[in-house]
């Protein structure tokens, strides 16, 4: 009972560092109230899905970018897609990298651009670390007999 | 650009602009500062100076500067991006064409001037060098002429002499005797000879040798002009007596020696008489060869005439000598030889005569160089030892000739070519310069050189003179020509560069100004982005905290932290928005909604709103809409709102007591003069009325822009004058220090000003009587065409209605009680409890007696004809802050009043924070019709109308003897109740479904206008508070009752959603919904199915807009497809969804962007598709894009709604329920 009292707390700390850096807002807390008895898993499944699918983004924003003739057009739409999803999980760092590259994109400018695209990465490494170990936190806690209050 | 100018002004003050110069030529202009030399350098430097410190100056042009191409260049700028190196080129160009110009202007005055010069001078001095040349070969011609003249006559005497002699000689030749022949031949001679010479004034001397070696001589002496004649001793001659004519033959017989030698003879000379040749002296005797040279044989060597130039000691000029023999007449040999000797005297005063008149110098020399003869007085010959010699023109004593023969010797030397002119011109003889000319005259035996020196001033004295003068003129004319023309250049080419650098000036300037209106760009793109963002995490804090509220496990004074902390979030957003809403409209992305809406009922809820805060500064809120104004306006309600929200905030701040009136009449756009209009009826309220009377006739032909004129009217401290206009502009407030006391960013007038001015209108402050402000404005709306400005009021006539208005405010209560007056209405008004219970004695005893009242005199002939009971309906509005509520005594009164209760009808008028004691008490005692303060029109129609149907149902009751309805159902039959109930629940009512969708997209726009959007709802909501109290469902009573607590904060729109969605959602409140989704983003997707889901919704998830389009179009298919999509989630939907063949969803969320067709143009599709169904499918945007001009574009393309990424699950529940609410 005392780890698990202990693994709240450090769970609680580690998730108020999330809202205090900036990392998450308040876009996760809806998601988090989402997750229920019918959804178990619906945060760590929305999650793993924004992974994936920025990804995917981040590696055709790469391709796109490298390509002699950039399709800005092309980028934006990208851009576009990473920053809602990123939004809708509530990344707002990602989400606020995703604007500064928009304008960018608006810009033509390519190496404002490529800038970006190394912004948007890093912000999204830094919110998967992130996530992984609120996740792994949130297992041990569960894990060690934990259960969420019901939000 | 400041430093430009004041470079500018140097130049110019150094260089002030030249005089009207330029026509007269003839005097070089003269500036009173400093000589032209220094204006030109000034100005020279001024140019460096400017071109150096401009950095930035204009784009050359031609220089053919007018007013007309500047300011085409200059627009030209404005449009071109501008190149300052090009600027500077140029400018530096135009500077380098002077510098040309004036170079180009001297070559050319110089070549001008040369050529006149040469012209002039060259062609003169060659002709005159002509003619000198001319005078000279003339002037020494003729010495050189008399020389040979003399030369002539000489031979000339020397031949007659010849002939002559012989001629006696052959006479005498015969041999008679010898001595006596030798006297008569010599006397005969004598004869001749003298008549010869004596005819002859110029010989200098005749004489004959003769073979003998006798000699006859005749001499002429000059200077002392005596003239002798010379022989030789005849008798010694004879006593040789070996005189042989034969010997003469043979030359050998003359020896020079003998004669010359004959020391013997003797010598006489006789003086003659010049003219008759007598004898007059005596005969001396002479050395021989003393005097004379005496012509002897080998003077004639070859027998032929010879001269020579002998000197003689008896004349200072060398003689001429010529010799001729005398042949005897065999021809055979020599008897004689004559010889002539003439003084060349004349000629050097032939020469000097010249000279005098010609001045210059002539000279004769043999070719040997020895002077002959000179046109001056110098002496020809030198004294020797030997007596005198003839001397060498070189060594002559007058410098002149001296310097001339050694210059002519030194272009020669002694090697005269014969024949050969010599001209020297410019001989520099001594300090002068002189001509040379020698000329070579070619005597035989005597060839002789003539020279003349003449100076040149002589012949080109004069020209050289005028040549020079010319020159001196020349020089100085083209020298004041070409300053004038540099100064013209400058003259005129000063426009052009004034020009240039007020071009500079005003390119510089135009930059300046781009780039000010960049940087202001720039910064309202700033403050949207910036509030942009801050806005969401105020949105997540407001948020929050309501999770918070609604939690229930809080204390209370964590409560009281947390209303006071969403307080104050709600009005940090509040200022957020405001700043947004500037920098939308500065960036010119407002876009205004046209949607109709009922404005005084929008306006009855601000007022309401505003009265709870007016109450707290003893403010009376007071709104007083004129009849005629229209009901129904289209245009953007929750624009208008924030007008008056602003307006009224702004002057609830400066407002400590007194009241607040917001005043609205309604004025069609067709009335021209209406601005004078206007005027008459601020200052004059009386003919308002009036007015309005007239004009309320006048709209029943309408579908027109309406001019609505509002003004807002306080009793607080007031704006000064001088800042009237100023207080509109952004970040200013009238008074600076009243920020502290007062608060506020002075935005909320700017922003009222804009909003007005967006539609069509204008804000003005106008002068007011007594303190306070008055701000006037007007917005141009349109009405729709079917609304008329009738409204039911009529119908209280009929009624007999008395009112009694026991009201605490007295604008308030004169309003309401002109209004009602207006209608028909009678009206009393009491101002506190004392004079509200005697107009109640007044009334009781009028009532019990059936008299007339003072204040009832018109009605009551009517109400002698009909039932008292039907015709008379007495109200009696009283304010709760009549009765004391601090003491108890307000039962008392309250008994009081009960008395009148059957008699008359009592409308309760609470205060926000009237206790529900209060409430209570008053309901026991069965008071039940209650309105919140403060009292307008609306609430007043409503009291009215509620009475009059309580009034027939109770006549109803009376006659079918039935048991009296149920008060409280017929109210909430009202129509105009309900459609707030609508409104507030949206799930409760069907028959509110444009109200309601007009509601939500006010709603919607919550973002922007959070607080006073909503306001205008649940501001209703509080007509009739507590009916609602007991009637409506405990979600209205949840937010009633928020709404209660937080009105001091303007209660969020949002807020009550949320009361609402809390309890929807454990509702699932779209249960049943079936909602497409089209969304290409699997975040999004999953998020917003499980939101949907959560919610009860059915989903079907599709991944763009091609496939949305497919997923609708064919029904059929469709309806398959999404059973099949169905049936995976959940079987039980099918039968459900066979129901509605027509719809397969009942809703469809739209990501705006998406692969392969993007959300704008699925929706097209859908909605091209529906036209040959006739169907309508709701279709929400989601975007995120959050300016008004993306969802200007969503609803333009069909969409009914438009949500912002990320989602907000409350308002999207909202939003889908209030769309799918109209479909059902």
């Amino acid at each position: 009972m005392e780890s698990v009292n202990q693994l709240q707390r450090k769970l609680a700390e580690y998730t108020a560092s999330l809202y205090n850096e900036k990392i998450l807002d308040e876009q996760f807390v809806q998601l988090q109230q989402l997750q229920d008895e019918s959804n178990p898993d619906f945060v760590v499944e929305v999650v793993s899905l924004f992974f994936e699918d920025s990804e995917r983004l981040l590696n055709e924003l790469a391709k796109a970018l490298n390509q002699p003739n950039v399709d800005f057009k092309k980028l934006d739409a990208h851009v576009h897609q990473l920053k809602g999803s990123s939004s809708s999980i509530g990344a707002q760092r990602v989400q606020r990298a995703c604007i500064a590259f928009r304008n960018y994109c608006d810009e033509r400018n390519v190496e404002g651009c490529l800038k970006c695209l190394q912004q948007v990465k890093n912000e999204y490494n830094l919110v998967k670390n992130k996530f992984e170990t609120l996740f792994k936190l949130e297992k041990q806690f569960v894990d060690a007999g934990g259960s969420f209050p019901v939000v | 650009m400041a430093h430009n100018k004041a470079a500018y002004r140097t130049t110019t003050t150094t260089t002030p602009p030249p005089p009207s110069l330029s026509i007269e030529c003839s005097s070089p202009p003269i500036t009173p500062k400093g000589s032209l030399p220094e204006r030109v350098l000034s100005k020279m430097l001024g140019f460096a100076d400017f071109s150096k410190r401009n950095q930035s100056p204009s784009r050359g042009s031609s220089g053919s500067g007018t007013p007309r191409t500047f300011h085409r260049d200059v627009e030209v700028d404005e449009e071109l991006p501008f190149d300052s190196s090009i600027c500077q080129s140029n400018y530096r160009g135009v500077f380098v064409v002077r510098l040309a110009i004036m170079v180009m202007l001297a070559i050319l005055i110089g070549m001008l001037t040369l050529l006149t010069w040469h012209f002039t001078r060259v062609y003169t001095s060659k002709s005159l060098n002509t003619l000198a040349f001319g005078l000279r070969h003339e002037l020494l011609q003729r010495p050189i002429l008399r020389m040979w003249n003399i030369l002539n006559t000489t031979v000339e005497i020397t031949t007659a002499q010849v002939k002559l002699s012989e001629y006696v000689i052959r006479k005498y030749s015969n041999p008679v005797d010898q001595a006596q022949q030798v006297e008569q031949l010599y006397e005969s001679m004598k004869e001749v000879t003298w008549a010869m010479f004596a005819s002859r004034k110029a010989l200098n001397s005749l004489t004959i040798n003769y073979k003998n070696g006798f000699v006859q001589a005749f001499h002429r002496d000059h200077r002392s002009n005596n003239t002798f004649y010379i022989y030789s001793d005849l008798a010694n001659y004879s006593i040789s007596g070996t005189y042989d004519v034969n010997l003469l033959s043979s030359r050998q017989g003359w020896n020079d020696q003998t004669i010359h030698n004959n020391i013997s003879a003797i010598w006489y000379r006789e003086p003659l008489d010049p003219s008759t040749g007598e004898k007059n002296g005596k005969q001396s005797i002479i050395p021989p060869d003393e005097l004379i040279n005496i012509a002897g044989i080998s003077q004639v060597p070859d027998g032929a005439a010879s001269w020579h130039v002998a000197v003689s000691k008896y004349t200072d000029s060398p003689l001429l000598s010529a010799a001729l023999p005398v042949w005897d007449p065999s021809n055979k040999s020599i008897v004689a030889v004559v010889g002539v000797t003439t003084a060349l005297y004349s000629v050097g005063q032939l020469m000097k005569e010249i000279v005098e008149f010609h001045s210059g110098h002539i000279y004769l020399t043999s070719q040997e160089g020895w002077l002959l003869s000179t046109s001056t007085n110098t002496p020809l010959l030198m004294n020797t030892t030997k007596g005198p010699k003839l001397m060498m023109a070189t060594d002559s004593e007058d410098p002149v000739i001296r310097s001339g023969a050694e210059c002519l010797q030194k272009e020669y030397g002694n090697r005269l070519p014969p024949s050969q002119e010599v001209h020297i011109e410019n001989a520099k003889l001594g300090n002068q310069l002189y001509y040379i000319d020698s000329f070579f005259l070619h005597l035989k035996r005597l060839p002789m050189v003539g020279v003349i020196i003449i100076p040149r001033k002589y012949i080109m004295g004069k020209v050289d003179e005028r040549a020079i003068k010319t020159l001196v003129i020349l020089i100085s004319a083209s020298i004041c020509i070409l300053i004038i023309g540099c100064v013209c250049i400058f003259v005129l080419t000063d426009g052009v560069s004034k020009e240039m650098k007020l071009r500079a000036e005003l390119i510089s300037q135009l930059n300046a100004r781009r780039k000010a209106e960049a940087s202001s760009n720039y910064k309202s793109q700033f403050l949207a982005n910036m509030s942009h963002e801050l806005r969401t995490p105020m949105a997540a804090v407001i948020g929050l905290l309501d999770i918070l509220i609604s939690d229930g496990y809080l204390t209370n004074e964590q409560y009281a932290t947390i209303t006071q902390i969403r307080k104050c979030s709600t009005a940090l957003l509040r200022l957020l928005n405001n700043i947004l809403d500037l920098s939308k409209v500065e960036s010119g992305k407002l876009v205004l909604e046209e949607t109709e809406f009922d404005l005084a009922r929008e306006l009855e809820g601000l007022v309401d709103m505003f009265s709870v805060q007016c109450i707290n500064h003893n403010v009376e809120t007071v709104l007083d809409l004129s009849d005629d104004m229209p009901k129904l306006v289209k245009g953007d309600s929750a624009r208008v709102v924030q007008i008056f929200a602003n307006l009224i905030s702004n002057s609830l701040k400066f407002t400590t007591s007194g009241y607040i009136i917001l005043r609205g009449w309604c004025e069609s756009a067709r009335g021209g003069n209406f601005s004078l209009n206007q005027k008459d009826s601020w200052t004059a309220p009386k003919v308002k009325f009036k007015r309005q009377e007239s004009q309320g006739k006048k709209f029943s032909k309408k579908d027109n822009k309406m001019i609505l004129w509002f003004e807002v009217e306080d009793s607080g401290c007031g704006i000064d004058p001088s800042k009237w206009e100023s207080v509109f502009e952004s970040f200013e407030q009238a008074d600076p220090s009243t920020t502290r006391l007062h608060g506020g960013t002075g935005l909320g007038l700017c922003i009222v000003r804009t909003l007005v001015n967006k539609m069509g209108g204008e804000i003005n402050v106008v002068k007011k009587d007594g303190p306070g402000t008055l701000i006037q404005l007007y917005l141009q709306l349109n009405c729709p065409a079917e609304v008329t400005g009738q409204h039911c009021q009529m119908r209280f006539e009929e009624h007999k209605l008395r009112v009694l208005l026991a009201l605490n405010g007295r604008m308030g209560r004169v309003i309401m009680s002109q209004w009602l007056e207006r209608n028909g209405v009678h009206t009393c008004g009491a101002s506190d409890w004392n004079e509200l219970t005697q107009i109640l004695q007044g009334i009781s005893v009028s009532k019990s007696h059936l008299q007339d009242a003072p204040c009832e005199c018109l009605a009551s002939e009517d109400l002698s004809i009909q039932d008292p009971q039907a015709s008379l309906l007495f109200v009696i509005v009283v304010d709760i802050g009549i009765l004391d509520l601090s003491t108890s005594i307000w039962k008392e009164q309250l008994n009081f009043l009960d008395e009148y209760c059957g008699r008359a009808k009592f409308a309760w008028i609470l205060y926000h924070d009237t206790s529900s004691t209060i409430k209570m008490e008053l309901r026991r005692r069965g008071h039940l019709l209650m309105v919140n303060r403060p009292l307008y029109k609306g609430k007043m129609i409503q009291i009215l109308e509620t009475i009059i149907k309580e009034k027939n149902l109770e006549l109803q009751s009376f006659d079918n003897a039935t048991v009296e309805g149920d008060l409280h159902e017929c109210l909430e039959i009202d129509p105009n109740h309900s459609d707030i109930t609508c409104s507030d629940d949206s799930d409760k009512s069907d028959n509110g479904n444009d109200r309601c969708a007009s509601a939500f997209r006010s709603e919607k726009k919550r973002e922007e206008n959070f607080v006073k959007a909503s306001l205008s709802h649940y501001g209703l909501n509080n007509y009739f508070i507590d009916f609602n109290d007991e009637n409506a469902s405990d979600m209205n009573d949840l937010g009633q009752m928020r709404n209660g607590e937080h009105q001091l904060t303007s209660t969020s729109a949002k807020e009550v959603t949320n009361g609402c969605s809390d309890k929807v959602a454990g509702q699932k409140s779209l249960a049943g919904l079936c909602i497409l989704l089209a969304e290409d983003t699997p975040v999004l997707q999953r998020v917003a199915t499980i939101m949907l889901e959560k919610l009860g919704a059915k989903v079907v998830v599709v991944g763009d807009g091609l496939q949305a389009v497919d997923a609708l179009k064919p029904v059929s298919n469709s309806n398959e497809c999404r059973n099949e999509s169905l049936q995976e989630d959940d079987n039980s939907i099918t039968s459900q969804a066979e129901g509605s063949y027509s719809l397969p969803y009942d809703l469809i969320l739209m990501d705006c962007q998406m692969p392969k067709m993007d959300g704008y143009e699925a929706t097209k599709a859908i909605r091209r598709a529906e036209m040959e169904t006739g169907t309508h499918i709701p279709i929400v945007a989601l975007t995120a894009h959050a300016m008004s001009s993306d969802e200007a574009k969503c609803l333009q393309v069909g969409m009914d709604a438009y949500l912002t990424k990320p989602i907000d699950s409350k308002l999207m529940v909202s939003t889908i329920l209030s769309l799918t609410k109209r479909k059902a």
